[in-house]
């Protein structure tokens, strides 16, 4: 594997080995009770979420540069695994972020990257189903935890794909699949197929701290599972709300209400 | 990487649909209003709901238990004071009927069914409907063929949608556009921010959900007669639910000091929908979910028209769906 990020593997290695073990104490850390609960006592994910992370610049190890803060990177083990084949392809998107990453359309982000895009989504919870409205695009996701199976059959893949949620324990576990090919990870060109699976794991550290992990598989373009793990923050900024982000009508909202302009 | 391929097919299905693509592609007109399918389709009565006590079923932190799917029963955004008359330049087989054989103007005060436009603005929306049928400026393309949130009034009578609630919220998630609104008591956002669904805070008073809406931008239009409020205006929905838990009235009165000579109210009935009907497409485009052995339940699949972000009109419209749009 050759490229930009080739000289920075050895570091990376011992920094991306770091992370998951710091989550897992994290987690240990919880006591019961502590955190938010649901009636029936299932953890409780309501409110509004946010990283800190550098995961939506680049979910490799990197210094920083013009586009990017720097970052120890994000994911397990060092580089991202892809297929030589594709790896021509994720630096193609590279040489061309500024014009192809789908998040300048104001596109939906996909996931695991509309979680950690660095803008609020608010999470509502039911026992059945969360509902995740994200500020950007004000893009909506359903995780179902009522039992049921992902669809047989789709015409069309998802953009944020199909999302079936259980418990173990207090982890909510997700599997993601039916998804289209349309999007990013990061802005760095991490890129997927149709061929998509994603396993998220969301749990808290404490009241307003959840560890996220999506574990994702795609053999069309990585040669092995890969996770990213991030902190999602709760937003306790006095008085913050979400507000919505339709940026994808920006090339054509200066026409209306009846409006004569050029834009 | 084929980031554009898919955008069409759902979209082209709700173009058909939605018929406002009419201006592109007249073979996409919608099921003409007067096709053997209409009368189960759509009604043409608005039934009467009072405000007052909720005798239903409530959710623990108190508030009255409305969830679910629901829809409008008059007619899609085609026309606002004449809602099964058809779009400007498409009349609609109802059309030559007797007006009383028609759903009423969605405008129930004034009792002439007009929204009571100041003259300026009531050029605005007839410059508007006389160039529906074919936009020659940008500012005649209806921004729901784009996309767009629907918008308020606009979402209430576009494909159907879903009621959640939570403690401090009602969440409405509709075909095009999400709102979230709030029951905390707080203040609306600052005023110069612009928004296409506007700001919401509400409250319950027995059977009804009062909501304020303020910040809206005026962008998303009434519909296909370009009727509209400006930015200046503000609006207050009364959503009135019947203790039959099937049906409800939207009254919402619009003020706006810029566009309109007066107050006026529009008045839009909703039912429920729910495992007993068949998922139709418009009002309730649902699926079953995949439970073995369970009993028949129904799930909203990913909602296409903001999700697919490519606006359906684009293509044909010029909606720059290639260039960056945002730097963040």
């Amino acid at each position: 594997m050759r490229g930009p990020f080739s000289i920075l593997r050895g570091t990376a290695l011992a920094v991306a080995l770091a992370i998951p073990l710091s989550g897992a104490l994290a987690q240990a850390q919880t006591t019961p009770g502590t955190i938010p609960r649901q009636a029936d006592g299932k953890p409780d994910f309501s409110g509004v979420w946010q990283t800190l992370s550098e995961a939506d610049y680049d979910l490799e190890p990197h210094a920083g540069r013009r586009d990017a803060p720097p970052s120890a990177g994000v994911v397990d083990g060092s580089a991202l695994p892809y297929r030589p084949e594709a790896l021509a392809q994720k630096k193609a998107n590279f040489d061309k972020r500024g014009e192809d990453d789908p998040r300048l359309k104001c596109w939906t982000l996909g996931v695991p990257r509309s979680v950690y895009y660095p803008a609020p989504f608010q999470i509502f919870q039911h026992p059945e189903e969360l509902t995740l409205v994200h500020q950007l695009g004000h893009q909506v996701r359903t995780i179902f935890t009522d039992g049921s199976l992902h669809p047989e059959h789709l015409e069309e893949g998802y953009w944020l794909g199909d999302s079936r949620g259980h418990w173990e324990g207090d982890t909510l576990v997700v599997d993601v699949n039916h998804f289209n090919g349309e999007t990013w990870f990061d802005r760095a060109g991490a890129y997927h197929g149709e061929a998509l699976h994603v396993v998220e794991k969301w749990a808290f550290v404490d009241a307003n701290t959840v560890s996220y992990s999506a574990t994702v598989e795609d053999p069309d373009v990585y040669t092995r599972p890969w996770t990213v793990s991030v902190l999602l923050n709760r937003r306790r900024d006095p008085g913050f709300e979400l507000i919505e982000d339709y940026c994808f009508t920006l090339p054509y909202e200066p026409h209306y209400p009846h409006k004569d302009v050029t834009p | 990487m084929n980031r554009i391929r898919k955008v069409p097919l759902l979209a082209a299905l709700l173009s058909a649909w939605a018929g406002s693509a009419t201006a592109q592609a007249p073979a996409q007109q919608p099921p003409a209003q007067g096709t053997p399918t209409f009368s189960s389709r759509w009604s043409p009565t608005v039934p009467v709901i009072q405000s007052g006590e909720w005798l239903g079923k409530r959710l623990p932190d108190g508030q009255p238990d409305v969830q679910g799917h629901w829809s409008n029963t008059i007619s899609n955004h085609s026309n606002f004071t004449d809602p099964q008359g058809g779009a400007p330049g498409e009349r609609s087989r109802q059309a030559g009927l007797p007006r009383e054989q028609r759903a009423p103007s969605r405008v129930s005060d004034p009792a002439d069914g007009q929204v009571p436009y100041l003259p300026e603005a009531r050029a605005l929306q007839q410059e508007f409907a006389s160039n529906f049928a074919n936009p020659t400026e940008e500012r005649y393309i209806e921004p729901l063929a784009r996309c767009a949130p629907a918008g308020v009034p606009k979402s209430f009578y576009w494909h159907g949608y879903e009621i959640k609630q939570y403690p401090g919220y009602v969440l409405l998630l509709f075909n095009s556009g999400t709102r979230i609104i709030r029951l905390d008591g707080k203040p609306h956002l600052a005023s110069d921010i612009k928004l296409w669904n506007g700001d919401s805070r509400g409250h319950w008073e027995g059977n009804t959900l009062v909501v304020e809406v303020a910040n809206n931008n005026g962008k998303a239009l009434f519909g296909r007669t370009g009727d509209f409020m400006s930015e200046n205006a503000t609006v207050q929905e009364r959503f009135i639910f019947d203790n039959d838990g099937q049906h409800y009235n939207l009254v919402a009165t619009f003020t706006d000091p810029t566009a309109y000579s007066r107050p006026w109210t529009a008045t839009i009935p909703a039912r429920r929908y729910t495992e007993a009907d068949k998922p139709d497409g418009w009002h309730y485009e649902v699926v079953a979910s995949n439970r073995p052995g369970q009993p028949l339940h129904y799930e909203q699949p990913e909602r296409i028209c903001i999700e697919n972000n490519g606006p359906f009109g684009g293509g044909a419209v010029g909606v720059p769906v290639h260039a960056r749009v945002i730097d963040r």
